[in-house]
């Protein structure tokens, strides 16, 4: 799909390329060659022996956008106003698209090694620059296809082939737009700070859409109620502004054939600021941005480093602070200390541990709010429930896969260090670790859904939420205790080992369950229960902790 | 005739000057030995000349075109070869080299056949078809160096070239620099390593905090430096020979620490 599209792409606009000063032969070479580099980039595994192309990644992504595709489609038939409909179907398209750019293709764009490897051939900047659109291009092109193929199938039907032709042409202006400011938020980043800041930006537009998704597929069908969106359409002055608008009044004028000036104006804004805007990103922009990429990838000299260090005070030693609290030795505090910022700082580690985070609130939503009583009714009865049962047990879930997955690390060779060193208990860096994800996740959680929850039951709380506290933390070492006994960040990410994850999270979740029945058991009938409890668990905890720091190298998983 | 010439070359990084002025010109049939601490401008040095880096004050020509203004004429003909192992390791080093290749209009059965010719000679033959990611940095160093000069450039630029290669291997890649030599190719060679450069250069430039500070034979330098080695003369001249001392403070540290 992707060469088929290359070869188009290039039969199309080779002469075009040429008069522009850009090597069309060059460009088709080095667009081929990034595609085949995509294709074996994603899910490659070195120890995996076998080189057969791997097209499975693009198709998945490409199915999960079939299948919003679909929800979209289903959104167009729902909505019975028309300019509305087709204002949130290119708002999205719009908003899935810059998203999509912005976060899985920074790679592309920010691309220092081209610099290194491409830079001193006889290739020119606008080549350079022709060959990174074309190359994005057609991933947009192909993710545009996935997205867009159901809606656009159910547009024709219902409304024949004018509309449907013309919101092919709307929809590919849309997504000119999205690469249009796409590139300029990319310009905006570089001109305020540097190129790591810009990937650290980057990474938390992928927590956010991460987050997003998961909220809203589990959320939107709650809130969206199809009824209130039968209202007419009235143009406000700022609708001028929003391209989505646009594109529906053009498709508008098209469905109803009222060509009054409002529609033609409209279609002359869908039409003409696209294209003008994409002239000025080919013509100013991408030359700008290139010299500017240049000069980031060069921009690692020594001075400006050291003056960051030297003017940066060192930060609150609020980390060291805790270990002192919470650990029994040096060892231990020395990995205490390595998780905290490790965790703070590691990218993919964030990725992955904010989004599981979240999902935190959207169990909460979906097992508080699950019945189908609307939301204010529900609030007005919750103080008479026990849901904060859900409150207090639900962080654990979450906070559980944080366990994994701070024994995975990309730079897991550093581990060396520790089977270097002379140790004799290396549970100290497994049980340092552990307290450093509940210090530092868990626990700040679990005083937030306390607050939230002693304001609207009040006092009567405080001890389940002790209770539940040792509970929690007792779990966690539990999790730990049956789970294969990794050093802190010393896996390679791809290794093969999740097969028995599934059952992992299962039985977890079983636990969780059974504790929460017998706490929900002793709230409502023998109070006095939960009392009595917290000091065996308390102890419980205490042995689990001794099981850590005493554990030699035999039982570690090396 | 001079195949480089450098006059009163600057370059800044947001005011500070990394190069502060260099004037230097080369004959073809040399090699050049380009060495300086970290941070001295090496690399800005190549980068200039190399056209990766377009903006800079003073002039600079290589085969007698402005490179402000002939960088394409000039790309084609000079070899770069990175540090770093700077390459497409997902790629095979077939795919890479042909890569390579299209970007300077070799022909695509001209550059295979190159290629594997070339990759047997460094005996990597049978990695042909093998992705690079699983190369040790070796195997990358000697693909890189056959990316470089593919296309039979006139003039080559070196960055650490022989990092990561075995002793074999850096005979044979020092045996090919003479050769190229005698070709009357010139080779602009940049390293840490003092007693290759000692050995295999015609000519020794040594750079310091953006500034030429010794230009000449490897006998004229010992000569005026009244030092053994291209190592002594190097920290001589860098005004950094107190490596003793700070040797006996580092142990001191261990001891006490």
């Amino acid at each position: 799909m992707d060469k088929f599209l290359l070869k188009m792409i290039y039969a199309v606009l080779k002469g075009w390329l040429y008069k522009t000063g850009a090597d069309a032969e060059q460009m088709n070479r080095i667009v081929a060659t990034k595609l085949i580099m995509d294709r074996r980039r994603v899910n490659f595994n070195w120890k995996q022996k076998a080189q057969k192309e791997d097209t499975n990644h693009m198709l998945r992504v490409q199915f999960m956008y079939a299948l919003f595709g679909f929800f979209v489609g289903m959104v167009l038939l729902a909505i019975p106003n028309f300019i509305f409909a087709y204002i949130i179907f290119h708002a999205y398209i719009f908003f899935m698209m810059s998203m999509t750019l912005i976060t899985d293709f920074s790679s592309i764009m920010l691309d220092t090694t081209d610099t290194q490897i491409i830079g001193p051939r006889p290739v020119n900047s606008r080549t350079l620059f022709m060959a990174r659109l074309v190359h994005i291009l057609i991933y947009i092109f192909q993710l545009t296809l996935a997205l867009t193929i159901i809606p656009l199938g159910i547009i024709f039907f219902k409304m024949g082939v004018f509309v449907g032709l013309a919101s092919i042409l709307t929809l590919l202006l849309t997504v000119l737009l999205a690469v249009f400011f796409t590139y300029l938020l990319y310009l905006f980043l570089m001109r305020i700070t540097s190129e790591q800041k810009i990937k650290d930006v980057i990474t938390y537009f992928q927590i956010f859409m991460t987050i997003f998704f998961a909220l809203g597929y589990q959320l939107l069908p709650r809130f969206i109620n199809f009824e209130d969106l039968d209202s007419s359409f009235t143009l406000h002055w700022y609708s001028w502004l929003l391209p989505p608008v646009w594109m529906a009044m053009t498709l508008d004028a098209i469905h109803q054939q009222l060509f009054d000036p409002t529609h033609l104006m409209m279609i002359g804004l869908a039409i003409f600021v696209p294209v003008f805007f994409f002239w000025i990103l080919t013509k100013y922009l991408a030359p700008y941005f290139a010299k500017k990429l240049a000069a980031t990838g060069q921009d690692n000299t020594a001075p400006v480093a050291m003056a960051t260090i030297d003017g940066k005070k060192k930060s609150k030693p609020y980390a060291a602070i805790w270990s002192e609290w919470v650990c029994v030795n040096i060892q231990e505090k020395a990995a205490f200390l390595a998780t905290w910022r490790i965790t703070a700082r590691d990218k993919s580690f964030k990725l992955k541990a904010y989004p599981s985070l979240a999902y935190i609130i959207i169990f909460v939503f979906i097992f508080v709010f699950r019945s189908g009583k609307p939301i204010a009714e529900y609030w007005q009865e919750l103080p008479t429930t026990r849901t904060f049962l859900w409150f207090i047990y639900m962080p654990v879930i979450s906070a559980g896969s944080l366990l994994t997955l701070a024994t995975y690390s990309e730079q897991y060779m550093a581990s060396w260090i520790y089977y270097a060193s002379p140790l004799k208990t290396p549970g100290l860096l497994i049980s340092g670790a552990l307290k450093s994800l509940i210090v530092k996740f868990f626990v700040p959680i679990y005083l937030l859904l306390f607050a939230f929850s002693y304001y609207i039951w009040g006092f009567a709380i405080v001890d389940d939420f002790i209770l539940g506290l040792v509970n929690n933390i007792c779990l966690f070492f539990l999790f730990a205790r049956f789970q294969s006994h990794y050093l802190p960040f010393s896996k390679e990410p791809n290794a093969k080992e999740q097969s028995g994850r599934f059952i992992t999270v299962m039985v977890q979740l079983f636990l969780v369950a059974v504790l929460t029945g017998l706490h929900y058991l002793a709230a409502a009938y023998f109070e006095w229960i939960i009392y009595v409890m917290i000091l065996p668990v308390a102890f419980s905890i205490w042995a689990l902790m001794r099981y850590f720091e005493k554990m030699k190298w035999s039982e570690v998983v090396v | 005739m001079t195949v480089i010439t450098l006059s009163s070359l600057r370059k800044q990084y947001s005011g500070n000057y990394v190069l502060k002025g260099i004037n230097l010109s080369f004959e073809p049939g040399q090699i050049v030995g380009y060495i300086g601490p970290n941070g001295a401008g090496k690399s800005t040095t190549i980068k200039i000349l190399t056209g990766i880096l377009p903006d800079f004050e003073g002039e600079a020509t290589v085969l007698g075109m402005d490179i402000r203004k002939e960088a394409m004429e000039i790309k084609k003909r000079i070899g770069y070869i990175p540090e770093q192992a700077a390459l497409y390791d997902v790629l095979t080093p077939l795919e890479f080299l042909e890569f390579i290749g299209s970007l300077y209009s070799i022909s695509k059965a001209d550059v295979q056949r190159k290629s594997m010719e070339l990759l047997r000679l460094f005996e990597l033959h049978n990695q042909a078809e093998n992705r690079m990611n699983s190369f040790s940095k070796g195997m990358k160093q000697k693909v890189l160096l056959i990316s470089g000069l593919l296309h039979n450039p006139e003039i080559i630029f070196l960055d650490e070239p022989l990092s990561g290669l075995d002793a074999n291997a850096v005979i044979l890649v020092k045996e090919i620099l003479q050769q190229l030599k005698q070709a009357g190719k010139t080779i602009f060679y940049s390293s840490h390593i003092m007693d290759v450069v000692e050995k295999i250069s015609d000519r020794i430039v040594i750079i310091n905090k953006g500034e030429v500070i010794a230009d000449g034979t490897f006998e004229s330098l010992k000569n005026s430096a009244h030092q053994g080695s291209l190592e002594n003369i190097f920290t001589s001249l860098t005004g950094n020979d107190e490596q003793k001392s700070t040797a006996g403070a580092f142990i001191d540290v261990l001891k006490n620490g």
